[in-house]
């Protein structure tokens, strides 16, 4: 399921980022010899030349103070040993190859860029800080709000071609393109960088609009395009390099013969990598092969793993931990399986129910609250996650300094929700036991969700609405069809979660600004315009519209200070608690796996910002092991049982 | 308009004859009987309440709020605890709950967490509970009675509207028979089930469960009605061309008249005959659906949705799946039992004996 899920937050997260402004392309030259796109691109970056500039190393400012972060704890285990398959179930099969453009957001992509793909320099996932990838070493102008880069010059491509600072100068051209079909990167490529120069093939540097604590992973956090990949460039972008893999800095490759579509993939270990010998790269990335084989049922892919078919599965779910593989298990007893939890501390999803404050009964603020002190939370985390998840206080948890210390979500009570019913009007049951006004209008509205694999959550909160007299009409929808009901913002009451990245501060712009609830929420004197209507395809799924919202939204994106900055998310949290629009729900501040003995992660590894076990590639399969395990399974010897739990970053 | 004549007298022994078909069908109309009071024997709700000297009888009508009973809440009241309440009180009130005092909705985790319970006396879930620890017997009773509700539903439609066009295309043939005819064929190459998922994703939410359903059932018979239509009319092109229909003409009987009244009690056997098939199918589809999730609104109780569920757990919860498996399989034996049963009494040619 988490994995599911995680792919969905992604996808949403990506797929409604705000509105798409299409970038200009009238800038393109008619063909001069240069190799398909080549010319368009070069015209393009001479139309913008405030954007794309072109000095040489003597332009470079003086004084800049170079770092690398060389003296970071190198990531993985020297023990790791390379070769070896790996063998994985996919619930899909990717739609596509590309990592951008349409259906380009589904789970896979996280084996074809995200954790496999190299960018300039990476988060460390123990200390946060940043570790060099393909920059050799960078360098921070605060005051002008530009991180000098030199890239390194071994860097290559999976191709054999280097990387240069031209492959960052086309990535900008590349993500604003209208051909690859993409607003929000179209938007986000246009909208937060402002310049970037080339000095000489490996130095360049970057602006950014914004002067933010996190100016350096801005800028450091991308990743090249290999010009001399995309050549034909066009309207048929999605078609042309649907299945086509791009050239990866990574030290995973697909190959084409391994792409049996529908039915399996497999990742294949560059043995040149260019960065195999570096610190922080050298101990991952084991595994000669990573084979993915599609099975569509999470109960069928269990089984797979219990064969020994799958090497690891997610015990994310409580059946799983507890049930379906319990520590009595005599896989587990008998220490072929091992079974491992890890805490971890990052931003969490927020799960909980979002509030369409633009429906007639949902814009009064007691009923809201009433639908807050009605919604048992603490019953599902106790009784279907078996006390295993915590229950979110606010919309913004994990955050460190940026989440509010002493918020805490409002807990079920009867009594309470009954109290600001009535005072909505509603005061009398009606034959069902559910609350009804003087008009005869009943307490019901839609509890919808996209999320197929929890809808005995939702069954459960239904009950328990129903002893305070509201009823939850319950909608399970194929995400799909969910996502679009909530970017239509034809939903009530909207079950989900926005994937969160590893950010250092949290977002409210996208969900709580009046811009992406209305157009033109307020009129010129402050007051709410009476004409106004919802605006559709954002992310503000509340249809939160304050004016002070919006004064702190804006205070906070132009903030440079760190302090100020805190501040404002806990006045923001607070307006936002106080407005009662979002029921906090559960967040899971761990992650938990069963893996077979053979496939091996360093001693003692507990990633402190991990998402996931596989995400940092440090684990390595045994392949001696394997066959000892294979023989013992048959002649019926026993290891020692291995059941861990890595408590050392529970919150 | 079919009143007992002595053939149909004759059928109708014949089909008691038959033993298997016969039992089958009083298993069937038992159950159905069952079924109609299910609230009596398969509820939250007791069925009688003897509180300070007055009586109450909570199964159908109103909600009492726990206040009725001198409990200090205002919602429905949990008749399992106020028995044991006033059990250990000992002022001389009662509660009589129903066989299994469970609704197939209310999660009663007996063991602190929502999973899956074996089956159990003591507890009073005699087929154990479902992964959020609901009643399976609750759950599979009301699932049924909803299944067989719908199948009602959907063999009627659909029997009226392949009759009806059906007879028509055979009766007036020509032209009218070769357009509709063709009509049919691109009707019938329509896929289904992804019609289903596209007028379910438009439909809005907060249109109620009741009318869901409706619609669903409407979605169904839309897209099943054309296999009918085949048999009926090749039927009524064979009656047509008989002497009587003739008859009828030249005395200046109306065409309603000489297929309703004529025709139509010489194509019963076919009809009659293909019925429980169509029970059959409705039962599987909507099973179907559920399994897949384009069924029934949730919560609804279904045995599709228990099939998913039990297939999920196959190794952890057997129960679920024997209960909700034992059921369909002997639902739908019982219905083709009587199928056979009717197939055969309505033969005309006795020599094939059906044992």
């Amino acid at each position: 399921m988490k994995k599911t899920l995680y792919c969905l937050f992604f996808s949403l997260c990506v797929a409604g980022c705000g509105e798409s402004p299409k970038e200009s392309t009238d800038t393109a030259a008619s063909a001069d010899g240069l190799p398909g796109v080549t010319a368009e691109v070069e015209a393009y970056y001479a139309a913008n030349p405030d954007f794309f500039s072109f000095k040489t190393p003597a332009d470079l400012p003086t004084g800049l103070v170079w770092e690398n972060n060389n003296h970071l704890p190198e990531i993985g285990s020297p023990d790791a040993v390379k070769g070896g398959t790996q063998n994985a179930a996919l619930q899909d099969f990717p739609r596509t190859l590309r990592t951008v453009g349409p259906d380009s957001n589904g789970g896979f992509r996280t084996f074809l860029l995200d954790d496999t793909g190299m960018t300039m320099a990476h988060l460390h996932p123990e200390t946060r800080d940043l570790y060099p990838g393909l920059a050799e070493s960078w360098a921070i102008d605060e005051a002008a709000r530009t991180v000098y880069v030199k890239l390194d010059p071994a860097a290559r491509f999976s191709d054999g071609e280097p990387v240069t600072a031209d492959d960052y100068l086309f990535m900008f051209w590349f993500y604003r393109s209208p051909y690859i079909m993409a607003p929000w990167y179209n938007n986000f490529y246009s909208t937060t960088y402002t310049n970037i120069t080339r000095y000489d093939d490996h130095t360049i540097s970057i602006t950014t609009r914004e002067l933010k604590p996190d100016l350096d992973e801005r800028v450091l956090l991308l990743r090249p395009i290999p010009q001399h990949f995309y050549t034909d460039m066009g309207d048929d972008f999605s078609e042309r390099y649907q299945w086509e893999f791009e050239p990866t800095t990574g030290a995973y490759i697909i190959r084409p013969e391994d792409v049996r579509k529908g039915r399996s993939i497999a990742l294949t270990r560059n043995k040149d990598w260019w960065a195999k010998d570096k610190k922080y790269w050298r101990y991952r990335f084991n595994p000669d092969r990573i084979q993915f084989t599609v099975i569509r049922d999470d109960a069928k892919t269990f089984e797979a793993f219990k064969r020994g078919d799958v090497d690891q599965f997610g015990l994310g779910l409580a059946e799983y931990w507890y049930e379906k593989l319990p520590d009595s298990d005599p896989d587990i007893q008998a220490g072929y399986i091992h079974k491992v939890m890890y805490y971890n501390q990052r931003p969490r999803p927020n799960f909980g129910l979002w509030i369409n404050t633009a429906q007639p009964l949902l814009k009064d603020r007691e009923i809201r609250l009433g639908i807050n002190y009605a919604t048992n939370w603490e019953l599902v985390i106790e009784k279907f996650f078996r006390g295993d998840n915590t229950r979110m206080n606010t919309g913004q948890e994990g955050f460190g300094d940026f989440t509010h210390p002493t918020i805490t979500a409002r807990t079920f009570d009867i009594s309470k929700a009954q109290a600001h019913f009535a005072a909505a009007g509603f005061t009398e049951r009606g034959a069902d036991g559910i609350l009804v006004n003087d008009q005869g209008q009943r307490l019901a509205f839609t509890l919808a969700t996209g999320y197929e694999s929890l809808r005995d959550v939702l069954t459960i909160l239904r009950e328990e609405a129903a002893k305070a007299g509201l009823e939850l009409r319950i909608e399970v929808l194929d995400s799909t069809v969910g996502w679009k009901k909530v970017q239509e913002k034809q939903h009530d009451i909207f079950f989900t979660a926005f994937g969160v990245f590893l950010e250092l501060y949290p977002r409210f712009w996208e969900h709580y600004h009046s811009d992406n609830a209305y157009d033109k929420a307020f009129l010129e004197d402050g007051s709410v315009n009476p004409e106004r209507k919802l605006k559709t395809q954002t992310n503000n799924l509340e249809s939160f519209a304050i004016l002070e919202m919006d004064q702190l939204i804006e205070r906070y994106r132009r903030s440079s200070d760190r302090d100020e900055m805190i501040q404002l998310a806990h006045r923001m949290t607070e307006l936002h608690h106080e407005h009662a629009s979002f029921v906090p729900g559960f967040y899971q501040g761990f992650f938990r796996i069963g893996h077979w003995r053979w496939l091996r992660y360093p001693e003692g590894f507990s990633h402190k910002h991990a998402q996931g076990p596989g995400e940092a590639f440090v684990h390595w399969i045994d392949s001696d092991m394997k066959a000892e395990t294979e023989a013992a399974r048959r002649s019926g010897e026993r290891f020692d049982p291995v059941i861990r739990v890595y408590d050392q970053w529970a919150e | 308009m079919f009143a007992l004549t002595p053939q149909t007298r004759k059928k109708l022994r014949r089909f008691r004859q038959i033993k298997r078909g016969y039992y089958s069908f009083l298993i069937l109309a038992g159950l159905s009987a069952l079924l109609a009071c299910g609230e009596l024997l398969i509820n939250s709700r007791a069925l009688v309440v003897s509180y300070q000297g007055e009586l109450y009888f909570p199964t159908y009508g109103d909600f009492h709020p726990g206040t009725d009973f001198g409990l200090d809440y205002d919602y429905e009241t949990n008749y399992r605890d106020l028995q044991a309440r006033f059990d250990e009180a000992d002022e001389g009130n009662w509660v009589l709950l129903p066989l299994v005092p469970y609704n197939p909705y209310e999660n009663n985790a007996a063991g602190g967490v929502f999973r899956p319970q074996p089956p159990s006396a003591a507890s009073q879930h005699y087929l154990g509970t479902d992964t959020t620890s609901r009643d399976i017997l609750a759950r599979l009773f009301y699932g049924t009675r909803i299944a067989l509700l719908f199948a009602l539903g959907f063999t009627l439609s659909v029997y009226l509207i392949g009759i009806a066009i059906g007879c028509a295309m055979g009766y007036f043939g020509g032209v009218f028979d070769l357009v509709l005819q063709r009509v049919i064929e691109i009707w019938s190459n329509v896929p289904f089930l992804y019609m289903v998922i596209i007028i379910f994703s438009v439909i809005p939410s907060t249109v109620a469960v009741p009318t869901r359903i409706s619609i669903l059932l409407l979605v169904m018979v839309l897209f099943s009605w054309t296999g009918m239509t085949y048999y009926m009319r090749t039927e009524t092109y064979k009656e047509k061309a008989r002497d009587y229909v003739a008859a009828a003409r030249i005395i200046g009987a109306s065409n309603t008249r000489i297929i309703f009244r004529h025709i139509m009690p010489n194509v019963l056997s076919t009809l009659i005959t293909f019925m429980p098939f169509t029970v059959v199918a409705a039962i599987s589809a909507i099973t179907a659906l559920d399994f897949l999730g384009f069924g029934l609104p949730v919560p609804t109780p279904s045995l599709g949705e228990l099939l998913k569920q039990g297939t999920a757990n196959l190794r952890t919860a057997p129960w679920i799946v024997i209960s909700a498996f034992g059921t369909l399989v002997a639902l739908l034996t019982l219905v083709t039992f009587i199928g056979e049963a009717i197939r055969e009494s309505f033969d005309p040619k006795t020599f094939s004996v059906y044992r």
